[in-house]
């Protein structure tokens, strides 16, 4: 459920903890990452704003959507953008990741193109260094909330726009050394998950605390792509789809959830599933026996039984159990005497040799009578 | 024949008088055929293993990438190192790997052990009607709970560990993250096992290494197989030689499969930890103790030293409890009684996987 998400997220990380993770993944099916992206900021600023949230601020780091988009969002969301000074900054890495532009300017190749900067944006060019781009964050950071106990939300708008620039191992690395920090209350990424090895959204998985993933309702049924997949299914696709959630509990259980969306105007629309969906039973199968513990009545009635051929002894008639009735007044005296047949073991200051039958059916020794057995 | 044997061959050793002070080392027992044990610091998964891990053994643990068990089974074996005073190197890719020895459990007080006592001592009520009984010794040997040196203590994980046990210890940290390659943390690790050779001599302590989560995607490494293989040989053969063992931790989803596969071959004992879903209404009609549980735990391969032959566990698959939310406990799988009327649960339990929905063409 979208709603327990951003809550998650909105509580934060506990003291001593990693920051929890949340991956958005979409694919071509579904490509709605980017609203549930917006969903989700749009969601911790109104938290954040109205002082609801472990953390004080937000960074964005802008990758496929520049911040003036961004201030569009929060505009048409109803959010303060005077005041936004005080709760976000963008690390603008979409305008000029390389640096490009910024070398042709100077080479006065082009003209000085004066883009509606921002109060809040600032603009980074080396998205291939990512321990430039981790120093960059936790400064905007602590600009947002100060040096001290304040918290702030890493929101990272395409994780699949990192991996063109570096390798997975390096935006592992950032992104682990993000969630071990003291100063992140949460962190939460998009990614594009048909584009990626499946290592790569192996590794990313393995950082998340949570994933949700856009799917679509429904899928067309022969499998086929192209023109052959039929008009219905795609219309449907494009109005709205599925979320499953898989939330990594602090006690180790994994939670599934999902949810259904709806794309209108304003935005996106999360209602719980309507129709009897298929639940896709996941049953580990582990190796189960059965009980073989028994409870205190159990284990009362076990002592009870009165076993045949065992040393009932002192001249008493045996009593053969038949099956029928249990009795009680021998229980005590017969746990005496088996007691007394344990021996105390070796001592374990010299080597001996004892040899133990292997088999039944071998030829009985002369010094062993089966008959030791019976008690007669 | 019901219990334990209390010796697994006909031959038992002759220890001499200069041997007998192992036994006064705390953190070491004697073991089969000529090993020694250490303990992993959690009870049950001493008596599952036999006693332990073998000293000169490796020991992977498979992770689950949605569950953080692996890490109880590092804080506790890292627990009893420093309780034991044995020497201590710590690995992981995180960027401060001292930090997390802030979060090892603290061993419990005795009090809280008398439950456990009581479990004991009923099982010796245990009543055979032949005649072998008399063979019967000392199965319930390693409980010994008073004197102050314990073989395997139970650990308290919301507690943490007092610093006195910290404090003159040799404990090194290692940052995975930084290095490029295995090169300079081979070394490190060549240099710790060379403290603790295995010679003809005494033997005065055990060493522990503890490498989490080897593999993961954070190191630079972690594409270059080939050279982690080589490394993991090399440390395979060179803690044959020491008296040492190392617990290594790594993700099978996150490298290649062959890889996986060659890592647990290489490994003497195997173990691996699954995350279980939540409020699942098929597991809680399956198993016994479901609300309890965090997570399952699976011991796929035992260390077998100086022996032919294997051990073959009755259960390969535990539970593991949080007694008390405290302790660490595994246990067996009680599948629950089957409900008769229904008699579906076994149906559904058996398929491996995939929907519970019979299709057209299912057998």
């Amino acid at each position: 459920m979208a709603e327990r998400i951003c809550r998650a997220l909105r509580d934060g990380a506990l003291e001593g903890e990693h920051a929890p993770a949340l991956t958005i993944k979409d694919s071509i099916q579904s490509p709605f990452g980017s609203l549930v992206f917006n969903h989700v900021l749009s969601q911790l600023s109104s938290f954040i704003v109205a002082q609801k949230s472990q953390s004080q601020g937000i960074v964005l780091v802008a990758f496929s959507r520049g911040p003036l988009y961004y201030e569009e969002l929060f505009k048409s969301k109803g959010n303060d953008v005077a005041s936004s000074n005080k709760w976000i900054r963008v690390l603008d890495c979409c305008t000029d990741p390389l640096g490009w532009r910024s070398k042709l300017m100077e080479s006065g190749r082009i003209a000085n193109l004066t883009l509606g900067t921002s109060t809040t944006a600032s603009l980074y060019k080396n998205v291939k260094d990512l321990d430039k781009l981790l120093l960059a964050i936790t400064e905007l950071g602590k600009e947002l909330v100060g040096d001290g106990k304040g918290r702030f939300v890493v929101a990272i708008d395409s994780v699949s726009e990192m991996l063109r620039h570096t390798s997975i191992s390096s935006v592992a690395g950032l992104l682990s050394n993000l969630r071990s920090h003291d100063q992140v209350s949460c962190l939460f990424w998009l990614l594009h998950s048909d584009i990626h090895e499946t290592k790569a959204i192996a590794a990313l998985e393995y950082l998340s605390s949570m994933q949700v993933s856009a799917e679509p309702i429904t899928r067309p049924v022969n499998g086929q792509r192209g023109n052959s997949v039929k008009l219905p299914f795609l219309e449907q696709n494009l109005r709205g789809g599925k979320i499953h959630v898989r939330f990594k509990r602090r006690n180790g259980r994994v939670r599934l959830m999902s949810e259904e969306f709806c794309i209108e105007q304003s935005g996106i629309k999360f209602t719980p599933i309507s129709s009897e969906a298929e639940m896709i039973a996941q049953s580990l199968v582990p190796k189960v026996q059965f009980n073989l513990q028994l409870s205190e009545k159990e284990r009362n009635d076990r002592a009870k039984v009165v076993l045949p051929f065992e040393h009932q002894g002192n001249g008493k008639t045996i009593q053969i159990y038949d099956g029928r009735k249990s009795l009680n007044e021998d229980k005590p005296e017969m746990q005496y005497t088996s007691a007394e047949k344990v021996q105390t073991v070796k001592d374990s200051g010299r080597g001996e040799i004892i040899y133990f039958r292997d088999s039944d059916d071998e030829m009985p020794d002369s010094d062993e009578d089966p008959d030791d057995d019976l008690d007669i | 024949m019901a219990g334990n044997k209390p010796r697994g061959s006909s031959f038992s050793r002759n220890f001499s008088a200069a041997s007998n002070t192992i036994s006064q080392i705390p953190g070491l027992k004697h073991g089969p055929n000529g090993t020694m044990f250490l303990s992993s610091g959690i009870p049950d998964l001493d008596k599952i293993l036999g006693g332990g891990f073998t000293l000169g053994s490796l020991v992977m643990v498979m992770e689950d990438p949605e569950a953080p068990h692996h890490m109880l089974l590092i804080r506790n074996f890292m627990s009893q190192g420093l309780v034991h005073k044995q020497p201590l190197l710590y690995a992981s890719p995180a960027k401060d790997p001292r930090g997390f020895l802030g979060t090892l459990p603290s061993p419990m007080l005795s009090k809280d052990e008398k439950s456990r006592d009581r479990d004991a001592e009923q099982e010796k009520g245990l009543r055979i009607a032949w005649q072998y009984k008399k063979y019967f010794g000392e199965q319930n040997s390693e409980l010994q709970r008073d004197g102050k040196s314990e073989y395997c203590n139970d650990f308290d994980l919301r507690k943490p560990l007092e610093r006195h046990f910290y404090s003159g210890q040799q404990i090194d940290c290692i940052s995975l993250q930084d290095s490029a390659d295995l090169t300079t943390f081979h070394d490190r690790c060549s240099s710790f096992l060379s403290q603790t050779p295995r010679n003809d001599r005494n033997i005065t302590c055990a060493g522990r290494i503890a490498i989490q989560s080897l593999g993961a995607p954070q190191c630079d490494f972690s594409d270059k197989e080939c050279d982690m293989l080589s490394f993991i040989r090399s440390l395979k053969s060179t803690i044959r030689s020491s008296n040492a063992v190392a617990v290594i931790t790594f993700p099978p989803s996150l490298v290649s499969p062959a890889f996986s596969k060659r890592l647990q071959h290489l490994a003497d004992t195997l173990v691996s930890v699954k995350a279980i879903p939540d409020e699942d209404k098929e597991l809680a009609k399956l198993l016994t103790g479901y609300q309890d549980m965090v997570g399952l735990l699976s011991v796929h391969k035992v260390a077998r030293i100086n022996t032919q032959v294997p051990t073959i566990l009755e259960a390969t698959t535990f539970s593991m409890k949080l007694r008390k939310r405290r302790s660490l406990i595994l246990e067996c799988l009680n599948q629950a009684p089957v409900d008769g009327s229904t008699g579906s649960s076994y149906a559904s339990s058996s398929s491996c996987s995939g929907s519970s929905k019979t299709g057209a063409i299912d057998f």
